[in-house]
């Protein structure tokens, strides 16, 4: 593999966006891409798209094919890849194998989101039948992702002595994150009263601890060594990128399973914890080596619980890390110095290329507002329906 | 007792057998692994038979995490007279942890750990005025 460098990203802010369709904020993030990158369409070699949510392919989603039909019909390859939630990271992924592998110099990838309104249902078009853990989940018991998340919580006020305060605390420093990044849709500042007053969703869980969903569209392009010293932009560097799935016997509550098989010794949330160690190994650095972690809170449980898994602390400690500020901005590790799932709200394709985008300012010391001081090495892990994971490393 | 015409949600969850309801489940043949529910192959991967046959899950569990679903879930969930429920996670031993509505308890006394009874509840009543069921748990002792 020849080093990979990412020349440029960008993204629509994150909102409700009626009057636009998902075309129209593809083609804004992939405009701001480009000029960020310091490049035209001509150049482009190659577009991912991360275009679907659910297993099956069934669900939302934007083609590459439908990008380049509006704006640049030239013959290159358009990829349209599945994932779900983890979907731009499989898109990163994709883009990246093909620029290193040398068969292009110019590869972007892109995802494009808008979301429905409320708790996000079952996709039309499965079977009514008990091999469909969709269907199982909703006329069985009618599980929202939201519970699983809360069980999660629960489970670890149950082995940690997790408080609602120390959770609550999760929340409100997302959104002090958030006050600084334009790309946000929640950018006012929260107590942690603000956080326990907001109405129960699922217990522990308030309204204010859970990732709502949003419209938002990002794109990340990524070019060769020449490409990078020609934009005159600080090189910047995929230093590591890998993407994986479950491992059998992982306790993790995984959506929308209504029962999980577990097995002694395998990892809590598997599909990501390997991804995030496989890139770790990739870029030949551990958790010691990084400045930021940009990672899916889908919700305030996240915060606390991801960290511990990827090996960055130990389980548990995640607790007084957040009570003593370690992970603000200008702490020992920045949690989602841009807001997090938490402040944007989910535009599910797209969020993960809003993290590597976010790394990248971040290295580039370009985060306005938001920046974590001489950042060297950020890192995303984002997780998808069907246990899909993504984590990606960026280095200066 | 069966008078009113009963169906479940969906068909190949639970069995009613005379000493009570049991949830159907799959045990692999070749690795001895459990699965809820039913499974079409076994996805343990040291696994070489991968032949799973359905098997009746044991009647009782211990609550492993709960929460309170708060909010009525999107429409394909139906609950006549909606109101919160408990949720629960129920360790069946063996290594499978099954999810389910928690029934015959409050909220304020459920303890993680508690031994928990396997039974069916009627749901909604369709239509034509069949009761549809699901399966809940509720704290041992309580289910008679």
């Amino acid at each position: 593999m020849r080093p990979v460098y990412a020349l440029g990203a960008g993204a629509h802010p994150w909102g409700k966006w009626p009057e636009k369709p998902q075309l129209q904020l593809a083609l804004e993030a992939m405009s701001a891409a480009l000029a960020d990158a310091g490049i035209v369409w001509t150049e482009v070699q190659g577009l991912v798209a991360a275009s679907s949510r659910f297993e099956g392919g069934m669900g939302w989603g934007l083609h590459a094919n439908e990008v380049v039909q509006a704006v640049a019909e030239q013959g290159i390859p358009c990829i349209n890849v599945g994932g779900a939630c983890a979907a731009g990271a499989i898109a990163l992924q994709t883009a990246h194998a093909l620029v290193a592998s040398g068969q292009y110099d110019v590869v972007a990838a892109l995802g494009a989101e808008r979301m429905p309104k409320g708790f996000i249902p079952r996709p039309p078009g499965s079977a009514d039948d008990r091999s469909d853990n969709d269907f199982l989940r909703w006329v069985a018991m009618g599980a929202t992702n939201p519970a699983y998340w809360a069980i999660e919580a629960r489970r670890r006020q149950h082995e940690h002595g997790t408080s609602e305060r120390t959770l609550a605390q999760a929340s409100a420093l997302m959104r002090r994150n958030a006050g600084g990044n334009r790309l946000a849709r929640y950018r006012d500042p929260i107590s942690e009263e603000d956080v326990l007053a907001s109405p129960m969703v699922a217990d522990p869980l308030h309204l204010l601890q859970i990732c709502p969903v949003s419209d938002g569209a990002a794109a990340v392009i990524l070019g060769s060594e020449e490409f990078v010293r020609r934009s005159g932009k600080a090189a910047v560097r995929v230093a590591g990128c890998a993407v994986g799935s479950g491992q059998f016997g992982d306790p993790a509550r995984r959506i929308p399973t209504i029962s999980s098989t577990v097995r002694e010794g395998v990892a809590h949330t598997s599909e990501v914890t390997g991804a995030v160690r496989a890139a770790f190994e990739l870029a030949g650095i551990g958790p010691e080596d990084v400045d930021l972690l940009e990672m899916a809170d889908n919700s305030a449980w996240h915060i606390l619980a991801w960290p511990e898994l990827f090996g960055f602390y130990e389980p548990g400690q995640g607790d007084w890390m957040l009570e003593q500020g370690k992970l603000a901005i200008g702490g020992e590790l920045a949690i989602n110095p841009s807001g997090g799932f938490l402040s944007f709200g989910e535009a599910t394709t797209a969020q993960a290329l809003l993290q590597v985008s976010e790394v990248l300012w971040q290295l580039r010391g370009e985060a306005h507002g938001h920046q974590v001081p001489d950042a060297k090495v950020g890192m995303t892990a984002v997780l998808g329906l069907g246990a899909n994971g993504g984590s990606v490393i960026l280095t200066r | 007792m069966g008078k009113a015409a009963e169906r479940f949600v969906v068909e190949g969850l639970v069995e009613q057998t005379p000493a009570g309801p049991r949830l159907i489940g799959s045990r692999c043949r070749g690795c001895g692994t459990t699965y809820f529910p039913q499974k079409a192959s076994c996805p343990n991967p040291a696994c070489t038979d991968k032949a799973p046959v359905a098997a009746l899950l044991p009647d009782q569990g211990t609550l492993y995490s709960y929460t309170v679903q708060r909010y009525q879930p999107p429409p394909l969930f139906r609950m006549d007279g909606w109101e919160p429920y408990l949720l629960g996670l129920v360790d069946m031993g063996d290594g499978l942890q099954v999810m389910g509505m928690l029934t015959g308890v409050k909220e304020q006394e459920v303890r993680i750990g508690m031994t928990l009874q396997l039974v069916t509840e009627p749901l909604y009543c369709d239509d034509d005025g069949t009761a549809v069921l699901t399966y809940k748990f509720t704290p041992a002792g309580t289910a008679l």
